[in-house]
């Protein structure tokens, strides 16, 4: 279908648009938005509720569809996509990390990984192999048996981030990964997002409105009211 | 009630799907209540509707009057036990007959004298006073069997003409004309012209004044091991076929019963599950557990009486249908008592979400966020 | 697929009740059907034995064995009829039997037949005064070598062998030879003799198909015969539409009432997992994909409601005496009764699709509830 350019950057938008039509005109939820995300590169999104975080967010990861512009995630042009072949994409190039529900509950952590692989490619031992992995590498390898609900915040947040790892994504994108978390959890979790990134190579974006998670951004980059201003 | 309202109107869907899964029980718990009352009244109701108190078959008759013969040996057996009462006989058979242009069958029932095998529920017209004259089920009125019609017996061509009709005398599913005996024996001389005189079939007994149909029976039956006295009452449900019937139909309602309340109390527990943070939240503003367990009950009551309107509404025009030879009837009892248990049912089955709604705690709305339970 | 089947090991308190009310309709399936069946086979037994294509009764008779008479000019004409191979008589009466043993008011229900061509099951008629009986006497105490004595004139038949499934109208049937029949019908039912060559029905062989068989033979008669195919006789029996139509509705309607409770139960469970969809559908599951963890739930919740009603119900086979309730169990029932529930739950859970269709991936970022 299309190929990766390994050195393309992580993510491209550009003239990003979208809009909501409404009984009285349109709502306009982001304004050409320009933006590029390197690979290795962490980008943290900050805005208050409503300003169109959420809604680049979910462009940028192949969830929505926007109303006009370009978006290249990793020399993959997904502009044009149908809503299957972005589920395709989702399942290929995107990791996410979610705010709330997050984990499947009655599944164990290692099993939450797997769902990644059941509910695509279905490769099996190699896939088990890379849960194992990325267990140990998170330092969860002697709760891969647990459950959610057996699991603290902090170690329900590193099996999402495990989770968002299985597919060797281009793009992570995490939505308030903090948010439940107290502070010093939070600190933790940032400081665990931005060593495995990194050491991947893997683009992340955070998205946030705790000014302080800024300080393990790359770069941070603020929106309100649908703009951008980089 | 305004909660509980609300509520139903947003999840039309799930509540709609639910009245109608008990809506759809409701019918067919009525509609085989009625088959089954049908069933049996269509079987035995000439045995129920006769005025004898008490029958007396030969035990070779299994309790089926056709199958039963009593010699003149058996028959002064019981004229002797039953000193001081009325013995009259009682003869029947199957015909083929012509009704209405059209050849069917049709069961003839002869009896001796008024009191001792008439029928007791007549409708109109009367009951027979000659020869060649029949009181006819009301069920097959329709079918060539009205007051003034001429039934046709075959292959002979004896003719009997309807001179009243009575409500619920068939025998065995068949239209069932209650004749005098000598008519009886004239239907089964001119089918088979050298039959002579055949015995009768069973004999009805009126008891000696002060002793009951039951001492009656048992007096009989000691007289003789080839004599089979029952009561009324006993000669109906005691035929071949009624007790299974009844005991099949009671499993199929025990089993239909019990489905309702599993339904329902599923449903609600279910329902009370997922909108535990909203009631958490009803609870932390200050609504008293009661109220909301009022709107559960408000809601089972709502749904269990919607079900029994649909399944009722179902129910009542089938209810007044014939089914082959069976008549339906619209049993009132049914309908109550069935309404009142599955109403009962219903709101016990919703205890065990009534006591989640008590349980819970409106502290909780301030804590966790509730997320991976 | 394994993440549905996960769920169910793993939250099997969720499934639990939906299950029980699934195995109680189950239970109820399999009982209605076996009651018919059983009420069917009982009455029918006698008709489907017999080893011939058409059942030939007089034509006034309306397909009533007691009422028919078929004499020997009758039946000549038969037997010319075009096609017919094999023409053999037919009687029936139906009598109560004295089993040695037994008090003397506990009478065994019988039919006993005379015919000229041995039923499935007989090898071949038997001997004057000799019949084969039906296996459920059995549990009346009669065993090979009783002496049955039949009706109020205590006519003695020697049982010499069982045969299966030869009930007439719930009575077992007896299996003799014409001249046994008419012996009893002289000695217990004087109205009913008949003349030495005239039978009530008869039963023919012949080639070609029975229907274009019985048409030859009523064309024969110039209409004095009714001819009926096998089949067809067994459902002339009084009763035996009504009940099948009767039982086939309340089964219909039962089956409805399992979609309805599978339809509510899933829609119910995918209201409750909406989040949790959301979240899979945004990591790329496909609607697909979820929508089979549903079916594959629902069917596997049929399955072991399916299997644990099927246990029940043949251990309350078992339990019924027999004579009481006329259940009959057989594989065809309970392979119908299976399948037409499998389909109830694929039916029913397709009502979910429609919900699980609409989940938005998009639901699953951005919002804190």
């Amino acid at each position: 279908m299309t190929v990766t350019d390994p050195h393309a950057p992580a993510l491209r938008l550009e003239g990003v648009r979208k809009v909501y039509p409404m009984a009285d005109g349109e709502v306009v939820a982001l304004e050409r938005a320009d933006l590029t995300v390197d690979r290795g590169e962490i980008v943290a999104l900050v805005g208050p509720s409503g300003s169109g975080k959420t809604t680049l967010c979910s462009i940028a990861g192949g969830i929505l569809r926007a109303s006009g512009g370009t978006i290249v995630v990793g020399g993959d042009d997904i502009s044009g996509y149908s809503p299957k072949q972005l589920t395709a994409f989702r399942r290929r190039a995107v990791g996410f990390v979610f705010q709330t529900v997050n984990l499947v509950p009655f599944l164990t952590a290692r099993e939450n990984l797997l769902v990644v692989d059941e509910i695509g490619a279905r490769t099996g031992a190699p896939a088990r192999a890379r849960a194992d992995q990325l267990l140990e590498e998170l330092g969860l390898a002697d709760r891969a048996k647990n459950l959610p609900s057996q699991l603290s915040g902090g170690q329900r947040q590193r099996v999402a981030i495990g989770r968002a790892l299985m597919n060797d994504p281009t793009l992570v994108l995490f939505d308030e990964p903090t948010s439940a978390l107290d502070s010093k959890l939070g600190r933790q979790v940032m400081e665990l997002i931005r060593s495995e990134m990194t050491a991947r190579g893997i683009a992340a974006i955070v998205v946030t409105h705790d000014e302080r998670i800024t300080a393990f951004a790359d770069r941070t980059v603020h929106i309100s009211d649908g703009v951008l201003d980089a | 009630m305004f909660l509980a309202l609300k509520e139903m109107r947003r999840a039309k869907v799930r509540f709609t799907l639910l009245m109608a899964a008990v809506g759809l029980l409701v019918f067919l718990i009525l509609f085989q209540q009625s088959l089954q009352n049908g069933l049996i009244t269509a079987f035995v109701g000439a045995v129920r509707n006769q005025s004898a108190p008490v029958l007396v078959y030969s035990v070779d008759g299994r309790r089926v009057i056709q199958g039963s013969v009593i010699g003149p040996e058996l028959e002064a057996q019981v004229r002797d036990a039953v000193a001081g009462g009325r013995v009259g006989r009682i003869g029947q058979g199957t015909f083929t007959v012509t009704a209405d242009d059209a050849l069917s069958e049709a069961t003839v029932l002869g009896y001796e004298e008024e009191g001792l095998g008439s029928p007791t529920t007549l409708v109109t017209g009367r009951l027979p006073q000659g020869p060649g004259e029949a009181v006819a089920s009301a069920a097959d009125e329709a079918a060539g069997f009205g007051v003034g019609d001429v039934v046709r017996i075959e292959p002979g061509g004896l003719e009997v003409r309807v001179v009243g009709l009575a409500d619920d005398i068939q025998l065995n599913v068949a239209p069932t004309l209650f004749v005098a005996y000598e008519t009886y024996l004239d239907a089964v001389r001119s089918r088979n012209p050298d039959a002579g005189t055949p015995p009768p079939n069973v004999l009805a007994v009126e008891p000696a004044p002060g002793i009951s149909a039951g001492d009656t029976a048992a007096l009989i039956n000691a007289a003789s091991d080839d004599l089979d006295a029952l009561t009324r009452a006993d000669a109906a449900a005691k035929t071949p076929g009624v007790a299974q019937v009844q005991q099949s139909f009671r499993v199929i309602f025990l089993l239909y019963g019990l489905v309702v309340p599993l339904v329902t109390g599923l449903f609600f527990l279910i329902v009370t599950f997922q909108k535990a943070p909203s009631l958490t939240l009803l609870r932390a503003i200050g609504a008293p557990a009661g109220r909301l367990v009022a709107a559960l009950l408000v809601q089972v009551l709502l749904v269990v009486g919607g079900g029994l309107a649909i399944g009722i509404g179902l129910y009542a025009p089938l209810s007044v249908q014939r089914i082959g030879g069976i008549t339906l009837r619209f049993e009132t009892a049914a309908v109550i008592g069935w309404s009142i248990a599955l109403l009962v049912l219903g709101t016990a089955s919703s205890v065990v979400s009534a006591r989640r709604v008590v349980a819970i705690d409106p502290a909780a709305a301030l804590g966790g966020t509730g997320m991976d339970r | 697929m394994k993440i549905a089947l996960r769920e169910l090991r793993r939250r099997p308190g969720r499934f639990a009740t939906a299950t029980v009310i699934l195995t109680l309709i189950a239970l109820l399936l399999l009982f209605l059907g076996g009651l018919l069946d059983g009420l069917i086979r009982n009455s029918t037994g006698a008709v489907r034995a017999q080893q011939g294509g058409v059942v030939v009764s007089s034509a006034a008779s309306q397909s009533s064995f007691l009422r028919s008479r078929i004499d020997p000019d009758l039946r000549a004409r038969v037997a010319a009829a075009p096609g017919v191979e094999e023409v053999g008589g037919l009687g029936i009466v139906q009598l109560g039997a004295r089993v040695p043993g037994n008090g003397p008011r506990d009478l065994a229900d019988v039919a006993l037949f005379g015919v000229e061509i041995a039923p499935r099951g007989v090898p071949n008629v038997p001997d004057t005064g000799e019949v084969w009986a039906d296996r459920i006497l059995e549990a009346d105490g009669v065993r090979v070598g009783t002496e049955l004595l039949l009706g109020p004139a205590r006519s003695p038949v020697v049982v010499v062998g069982f045969v299966e499934d030869t009930n007439y109208l719930g009575q077992a049937g007896l299996w003799g030879s014409p001249a046994t029949w008419r012996s009893v019908v002289a000695a217990n039912r004087p109205a009913e003799i008949v003349a030495d060559g005239v039978f009530q029905s008869l039963v023919v062989r012949g080639s070609g198909s029975p229907v274009d068989l019985a048409a030859a033979v009523d064309a024969a008669t110039g209409g004095a015969t009714l001819s009926l195919t096998i089949a067809d006789t067994a459902n002339a029996i009084p009763g035996v539409a009504e009940q099948r139509g009767t039982f086939n509705q309340i089964i219909g309607v039962t089956v409805a009432i399992a979609i309805v409770v599978i339809a509510l139960f899933f829609a119910l469970l995918t209201v409750e997992r909406v989040a949790l969809y959301g979240v899979l559908k945004a990591i790329g599951a496909r609607s697909r994909t979820i929508f089979a963890g549903l079916v594959v739930q629902a069917i596997v919740v049929t399955v072991i409601a399916s299997t644990v009603a099927t246990v029940v119900v043949l251990l309350l086979d078992a339990a019924i005496p027999p004579g009481s309730i006329p259940v009959t169990i057989t594989v065809p029932r309970i392979v119908s009764s299976v399948l037409s529930l499998l389909v109830a739950a694929v039916a029913g859970s397709a009502f979910s699709l429609r919900r699980v269709l609409r989940v938005d991936p998009a639901s699953a970022i951005g919002s804190s509830s």
